[in-house]
């Protein structure tokens, strides 16, 4: 089986404060600490595992600057055979739109059965670019996947919907299939293990290198433009409760059961 | 078997003149409670193929305190074949979720705690310190644990208020400050321990650092023993603060009419024999009575939080050490059981919860009862 998948060096925002750039178009970047999107790195474990089982190859791909590296060279270390990354001053400023016009050219080019990304990154979160991948390649897809069995040339794929519900499709390989976390348990990679990956090929490749223009990338190529990045102001209806835990507990009890979200 | 560098166990750790006289299986405080067994693993690692560590989950119980080192009449280091066994796990993945998360995190993060590195020094926020850029004859390595812990972050707060007191002229390293990766080679974790231990060297070489004084006997451990390259002097924050109250400089004038017992942690006792400073300090406050464990320096007992214990849910069953040190603490009268290291005073604060001893006995650092006789 060959497989694709498409991964994200991204900034870890869950506790750190973020400072918005006084062009008001991105993010402060010194004193984050990055590293593979959440989503991707489940989508890099079902990669493999499914390479582990009905062998084949793993390439993994992103777009960035130098420092995502770091991604690749742990999808390396974790069984990924190959690796590229695109990099080209132009795509400041894409959209998902763009973004997967990049993918798409380097993918079109080689041999899969399965694209894998990540259901959506940690920082723009729009969880567009498998979709739209797909759309480009004209190949199907599936989002929020939990669950993948192939079986000769489909796929049974599950699909997480809202309300606890679970959807089961079958769907014509070469597919997309966007993951969603938790669907396996991604693998420790050590240090040493991230050393010995770096004789793997790892292959930069620039926009001309997959023959892109740079009219088709950027806020040129992309359907939204940014206008501003702001924090959102923050909001008067939080209600900090007060007092030893169980008077707290017991307000906050009464509290959810007054708005009727304790079941009867 | 062989280490992960492809050497033989039996060579690395000189295994072929083991005894299997067992003493150190008898002196491990997991092995009445766990499959854990220092003299069987000796044995296995000569006899047997890296496989048979695979599914040996209870590894993770071992708190690396090292007293079956201490006790082996052939000088062998039991401890260090099981951490050679963790490496093992370790690259074959075979590694518990939470102490991949550990890892994980002091990787991405600096910290094995999961959180943000612009965080660490959030502690100091309101106490203007220096940091390492304007030098200071000390440079104060917190730790991770007494920078994001909530209850261990009163710690850091009353030794500042300490090292002020008693004229010590420190900075600290703010949020370049990065784990120091004891627990992490421990964890078995090779690589990522040398990484660390090289950013380390640089920072403090950058700043100029020739003195170090931690408030963890762990991170103390790894500095002084462990690192390579270090040229800095290393200290715990016992050993500085003895001889300031030796020099006269620590002035302890506030009564404490309190009965307290000491912890030894091994990394600072066991590991290395520093017995006397911390009891010192806690005779020193007027007042105080300072009891002893019967089991006390040498023969202290692990209160398992070390050896990435922190991270690992251990496989061992029955009561745990530091629940027994609290009962003994009571036994004896103890108002306060003093420690001297983070994690001891996580383990027992948790001890003190789990016997139902609240309000009875209490946990402090040596630190915070150095404030209360100076404040
Ligand atoms: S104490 Fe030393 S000699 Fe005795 S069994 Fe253990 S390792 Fe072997
Ligand atoms: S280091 Fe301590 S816990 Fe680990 S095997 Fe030795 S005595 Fe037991």
């Amino acid at each position: 089986m060959k497989i694709v998948v498409c991964v994200k060096h991204v900034p870890d925002t869950a506790e750190a404060d973020v400072v918005i750039t006084p062009d008001k178009k991105g993010i402060k970047k010194e004193g984050l600490a990055f590293g593979i999107n959440e989503w991707d790195e489940y989508a890099v474990e079902e990669a493999i595992l499914m390479k582990e089982k009905y062998g084949g190859e793993v390439v993994a791909i992103t777009i960035g600057g130098k420092e995502s590296e770091d991604t690749l060279r742990r999808c390396l270390a974790k069984g990924a055979d190959r690796a590229i990354r695109i990099e080209d001053p132009a795509l400041e400023g894409s959209d998902a739109y763009a973004l997967a016009k990049v993918l798409c050219a380097v993918i079109k080019g080689m041999e899969y059965d399965i694209i894998f990304t990540g259901a959506q990154a940690g920082d723009d979160g729009f969880g567009q670019v498998g979709q739209t991948l797909a759309e480009l390649l004209g190949i199907p897809h599936a989002a929020l996947v939990t669950k993948v069995e192939p079986q000769d040339g489909k796929a049974k794929v599950h699909r997480e919907l809202e309300g606890g519900l679970e959807e089961v499709l079958e769907i014509q390989l070469p597919a997309v299939l966007a993951v969603q976390t938790g669907i396996n348990e991604p693998r420790y990679v050590s240090i040493m293990g991230i050393r010995k990956a770096k004789k793997k090929e790892l292959k930069v490749l620039s926009l001309s290198d997959i023959g892109l223009s740079p009219d088709e990338v950027g806020e040129k190529g992309s359907l939204l433009t940014l206008e501003e990045l702001y924090i959102p102001p923050v909001e008067k209806m939080a209600e900090i409760l007060t007092g030893a835990p169980d008077e707290t507990a017991t307000k906050l009890a009464g509290i959810l059961d007054e708005r009727g979200l304790i079941p009867k | 078997m062989e280490t992960i560098d492809g050497e033989s166990f039996g060579e690395k750790y000189d295994l072929f003149v083991c005894l299997q006289c067992g003493k150190c299986t008898g002196s491990c405080p997991l092995s009445m409670r766990s499959q854990l067994s220092p003299r069987k693993h000796v044995r296995e690692a000569l006899l047997f193929d890296n496989e048979v560590v695979l599914d040996k989950e209870f590894l993770w119980d071992c708190t690396t305190c090292a007293t079956c080192r201490l006790r082996c009449p052939r000088d062998l280091q039991p401890v260090e074949v099981i951490i050679g066994m963790r490496s093992i796990l370790i690259e074959e993945a075979k590694v518990p979720a939470t102490v991949q998360e550990a890892l994980e995190s002091t990787f991405k993060n600096g910290n094995p705690w999961g959180r943000a590195p612009s965080k660490r020094d959030e502690w100091a926020a309101e106490l203007s310190l220096k940091s390492a850029s304007e030098g200071a004859e000390y440079l104060y390595y917190v730790g991770c644990t007494p920078a994001y812990d909530p209850r261990v972050q009163n710690v850091a707060k009353s030794l500042v208020r300490v090292f002020k007191a008693a004229g010590v002229d420190f900075a600290i390293l703010g949020n370049e400050e990065k784990c120091c990766g004891n627990e992490i080679r421990r964890m078995g974790e090779v690589g990522l321990f040398e990484m660390l231990m090289e950013d380390n060297v640089e920072i403090f070489e950058n700043y100029g650092v020739e003195r170090i004084v931690t408030s963890s006997p762990h991170c103390y451990n790894v500095f002084k023993n462990e690192y390579e390259g270090l040229k800095a002097e290393v200290f715990h924050y016992t050993q500085l603060l003895c001889e300031k109250l030796d020099n006269g400089l620590l002035k302890l004038t506030k009564e404490l009419k309190k009965k307290v017992i000491y912890q030894d942690p091994c990394f600072l006792g066991k590991q290395n024999k520093i017995f006397e400073e911390p009891r010192k300090l806690i005779s020193s406050i007027p007042g105080v009575e300072l009891l002893e464990y019967d089991r006390e320096k040498e023969r202290s007992v692990c209160c398992e939080g070390g050896g990435g214990r922190m991270w690992a849910e251990a496989t061992a069953t029955g009561e745990r050490t530091a629940e027994t040190r609290v009962k003994e603490a009571v036994a004896l009268g103890a108002e306060i059981i003093a420690v001297a290291c983070p994690f001891c005073m996580l383990t027992f604060e948790d001890a003190v919860k789990m016997t139902g001893y609240e309000g009875k006995i209490e946990v402090k650092d040596i630190s915070e009862l150095l404030v209360e006789a100076i404040e």
